[in-house]
């Protein structure tokens, strides 16, 4: 009797020996492994990655200077070849220069130009999930911690922000901006602003926008996750021994809640991406001639029937890579819900 | 209790709609009966009445010949003295009579009001014999068009008086006529429109104005210069003869439907903004038994107002337009295509297209900036491979529709014209351009920063995209930024008046004639004094000032010297616009690229004039293409 126990209990520690060092994010990925789906999207998303990162060498020469030549890209995307516009597919130039995707209504290479729009789409994915990320869960986390008459204020302020026009307050910027820009007599930090700005074809205030009103989603399911958190045992336990109101929420609470906020902040990229795109389809996204997906599709749609390669290389883009983020998305999300983790 | 009626009515117009929603496609066959507030004049008392209307006038009588046409956008206004733009001038022209109109195919003046028009020797006085039965009607919105009568019940013909009043009424300030100086040649007009009218002579420069009604159907215009291209001024609505008693009664809003009063071949039936705007025909016009033989048969114009050229020309192609323009991207499709090629229209409009350099902001503050920019644009590449309509590569502002234009002479701008046009080719004139800038201290473009600026539209993106990418391969260092603006705020960032930190360095337009004379080009709209002045051209330029006092006394001298000499003081004005100062960069002449179904037989005017009086629909035609 006494020594069966003895193994259970052995058993049990042994067990329990295996499983430190384990956290819920490092149980989470090894869950996320098994998700085919997941995995494929995710490796796609890398790719991505790599072609935004190396499609030209400006990553290099912005250290060290010097001018900038395309590296993935077979071209350059702003070269106009006028003699040969609105080619198909595999058209071969007299000079030996090959269009694996075709051109466009200038001559432009089509390949080049989606490889280059990747730089868009994947910046506008990553600086707009971190400015609302960043912003949601600071808010989020201080609003639910707080009183209650200070919750109150605070979420209030998101829902006045809620009711607010997204896209008037988006166009109203951007013409802001641009016009700050064609004054040309900005001074000091938004010189600087301003430069940025161009030096990323017209899309810095595009993150701005984008970040600075996703925000409020973000924050409130991480009020709701502070709330629920913020009653438990060890929040308990750490106020008894006297830690202060930040060490509690920064080092207790935010660990915590923060695997559901990447989940929602995933899902919500794809939207970021097809923002942009239709931000610049209707004319206040990047500046031509920096390709982005939605302004090509914006430039070509007219000629879907006569060149339909035109839309359809900037589409097809477009639609793999939200897709390959909203399974991705899913597949954290699932990864990190304790209930579908089976054994 | 009306605001009770009005609230009901607009419920019910709404289940209305709601319940039309869905088969919107058919709309021609079914009479609806669909209730509306209607706007309506009771004896000079303004009342809404809720009324129950049918879409068709007559339920009974077979449907009219109806004409669909698209607008392509909003006529921003009806009003004569006010219209600017070629949209409303087509309207314009529809509903109102000039003393003279111009030929459709030769643009030479023929007799509208004016029957006959004669002037002293050295063309400074003219005389017009008008016509003594032009009516004014008023039509009533779904209902018939009446003859308006005066105090002692005889119908109100269109006299000398009205013709007065209106070109005083444009020169008029207080009207605010933004093409008032096209009425400059005559004699006072300008002195009136540059007075303060609360000054104390205002009435005497009112009367002072060289225009007056000799009898009721004799009027005669004194100019300040001979000019025998006056009887094409009095074609442009400017001139048109507008109802005074309408004017004074209703003030800015007489031109709305319900209050306005016409006299041109056809009425505003129906204008829903933004959406449609419908003509029918106006039963008491002269013409349509004068000129029987050349009258066609369109008793309605149906017209919607849709800005996309793609969307219309789908519209077109799904038969529920009659005629359309080609945008761009469907050209080689349309040139290819066994029936649409048949249906394609494309012949020499006079109008040019161009970019203009403002000349007080830096970079364009340099005559060599402007120059090499101006050089670096590969006109014929431009019109072959992007435009694709037949378009004319252009070395001068002034059309060659035009008298006085040297478009085309080697003399002029070499650098603009291809080899086999005796010109530069675009090689050497992108040699020549990089000196240039290298002169101005841009080597290879570095340290330029050019805005470009156009208004909102697919066409003029892809040629500013273009431009952008010959700058660009030309001056590899160079910043070029595109931008654009809607229409209307686009007008005001760039007219004259505007501060210059909103403008850009470059900027986008057209101008089409308004009559076919080198003087309304070259002096009207750059004329530093006189013209719109966009590029702020200015006689203390550093570099330019002189040239610029050549070009503005070179253009005024013109105006009273002979034909002959005209020919070469307008090419003069031409070099030093285009070449020597470099204030515009003149891009292509315009071609019309438009189909017409094969059962419409239509004029094909310049911009803003259609002569829809003179089309033939064959109904049978259409009905047995559409399968009904």
């Amino acid at each position: 009797m006494t020594v069966q126990t003895t193994t259970a209990k052995k058993d049990w520690m042994v067990e329990a020996a295996k499983r430190r060092g384990r956290s819920p994010l490092h149980d989470a990925f090894r869950q996320l492994l098994k998700n085919r789906v997941a995995v494929i999207s995710g490796i796609f998303i890398l790719i991505l990655v790599f072609i935004a990162l190396f499609v030209d060498n400006a990553l290099f020469t912005f250290f060290t200077g010097g001018e900038t030549k395309p590296l993935l890209a077979p071209y350059r995307y702003g070269t106009a070849n006028f003699l040969y516009t609105d080619k198909p597919p595999l058209t071969r130039t007299e000079d030996g220069q090959l269009f694996l995707l075709g051109t466009d209504y200038l001559g432009r290479d089509l390949l080049s130009r989606v490889l280059y729009g990747t730089r868009i789409s994947l910046t506008v994915a990553i600086v707009a999930s971190l400015v609302s990320l960043g912003i949601g869960l600071v808010y989020g986390l201080i609003s639910g911690y707080s009183s209650t008459r200070v919750d109150n204020i605070m979420m209030r302020i998101v829902d006045f922000l809620y009711g607010f026009p997204f896209l008037i307050f988006v166009i109203l910027m951007q013409v802001f901006f641009k016009a700050q820009a064609r004054r040309g007599d900005a001074a000091g930090i938004w010189q600087f602003f301003l430069d940025i700005d161009k030096a990323m074809g017209g899309m810095f205030f595009i993150f701005i926008a984008i970040g600075a009103i996703n925000w409020l989603g973000m924050a409130r399911i991480a009020r709701g996750q502070t709330l629920s958190y913020k009653k438990k045992e060890f929040v308990e336990a750490a106020r008894a021994i006297g830690a202060t109101d930040r060490r509690i929420i920064f080092k207790h609470l935010l660990p915590n809640i923060l695997g559901p906020c990447i989940v929602a902040e995933t899902l919500a990229i794809p939207g970021y991406i097809s923002l942009e795109a239709f931000l610049s389809f209707i004319g206040l996204g990047v500046n031509p001639p920096t390709p982005s997906w939605g302004l090509m599709i914006s430039e070509t749609y007219q000629a879907l029937r006569t060149a339909p390669w035109e839309v359809m290389v900037p589409g097809i883009a477009l639609t793999l890579t939200t897709l390959a983020f909203n399974m991705l998305g899913d597949g954290i999300r699932d990864a990190f819900d304790p209930r579908l983790r089976g054994e | 209790m009306r605001r009770v009626a009005l609230l009901v009515a607009a419920l019910v117009s709404l289940l209305v709609l709601a319940a039309c929603g869905g088969q919107s496609g058919e709309t021609t066959e079914v009479v609806k009966e669909v209730t509306k507030v209607v706007t309506q004049v009771v004896e000079g008392e303004t009342v809404e009445k809720v009324v129950v209307v049918t879409a068709t006038p007559e339920p009974t009588g077979p449907e009219p010949v109806t004409v669909n046409i698209n607008w392509g956008t909003e006529p921003p206004t009806a009003d004569p003295a006010l219209s600017t733009d070629t949209t409303s001038h087509a309207l314009i022209e529809e509903i109102f009579l000039g003393l003279t109109d111009l030929d459709p195919e030769t643009s030479e003046a023929i007799p509208e009001l004016a029957l006959e028009w004669s002037a002293n020797e050295d063309n400074t006085v003219w005389t017009f014999k008008m016509r003594d039965n032009a009516v004014w009607v008023r039509h009533v919105p779904g209902g018939e068009t009446e003859v308006v009568t005066d105090d002692e019940g005889n119908p109100r013909v269109v006299t000398a008086q009205d013709v007065v009043y209106g070109v005083k009424r444009t020169c008029d300030p207080r009207t605010g006529s933004d093409y008032s100086y096209i009425l400059y040649i005559i004699k006072g007009c300008e002195e009136l429109n540059t007075a303060d009218p609360e000054a104390e002579n205002f009435q005497e420069l009112y009367d002072a104005v060289g225009v007056r009604a000799v009898d009721d159907f004799t009027v005669e215009f004194e100019l300040n210069y001979g000019a025998g291209f006056f009887p094409q001024i009095a074609s442009m609505p400017v001139t048109f003869p507008v109802p005074r008693w309408v004017i004074e009664e209703k003030g800015d809003r007489w031109v709305e439907p319900g209050f306005i009063v016409t006299n041109g071949p056809y009425v505003i039936d129906e204008w829903v903004h933004g959406d449609r705007l419908d003509l029918v025909r106006n039963p008491h016009w002269y013409g349509w038994e004068e000129y029987a033989d050349q009258a066609g048969n369109i008793e309605r114009l149906h017209g919607v107002m849709i800005e996309e050229a793609s969307t219309s020309f789908a519209l077109y192609e799904s038969n529920e337009l009659d005629t359309a323009g080609v945008p761009l991207e469907q050209m080689d499709r349309v040139k290819t295509d066994p029936v649409l090629s048949k249906e394609l229209v494309n012949n020499p409009i006079n109008c040019t297209y161009y970019y203009g350099f403002i000349t007080k902001k830096a970079p364009t503050d340099d005559v060599n900036v402007r120059r090499a920019l101006s050089m670096a644009i590969d006109r014929k590449t431009l019109v072959d491979a992007v435009l694709k309509g037949g378009q004319i590569p252009a070395n001068a502002f002034t059309n060659p529709l035009n008298f006085g234009s040297p478009a085309g002479d080697p003399e002029v701008a070499p650098w603009a014209l291809p080899e086999e046009m005796g010109g530069w080719g675009y090689a050497k004139a992108v040699e020549e351009a990089k000196k240039l800038l290298e002169e101005a201290g841009y080597p290879d473009g570095a340290g330029l920063d050019i805005l470009l600026m156009h208004n909102v539209s697919e066409s003029h993106a892809k040629i500013a995209q273009a431009i952008q990418a010959m700058w660009q391969q030309a001056f590899p260092q160079a910043t070029v930024t595109i931008e654009t603006q809607e229409w209307r705020v686009y007008l005001k960032t760039i007219e004259k008046d505007s501060p210059l930190e909103d403008k850009p360095n470059v900027y986008r337009l057209g101008w089409c004639a308004d009559y076919p004379h080198a003087n309304n080009w070259v002096h009207e709209v750059f004329n530093p004094e006189e013209g719109s002045n966009r590029p702020l051209l200015s006689y203390d330029d550093p570099q330019v000032g002189d040239l610029v006092r050549e070009f503005a006394e070179t253009t005024k001298a013109a105006q009273t010297a002979s034909p002959e000499e005209q020919l070469a003081l307008y090419k003069r004005a031409e070099q030093l616009l285009v070449d020597e100062i470099a204030a515009m960069a003149p891009i292509y002449y315009y071609t019309r690229v438009a189909v017409a179904k094969p059962w419409l037989d239509r004029v094909w005017g310049e911009p803003g004039r259609m002569y829809l009086w003179q089309w033939n629909l064959d109904v049978d035609a259409r009905n047995a293409a559409m399968g009904k």
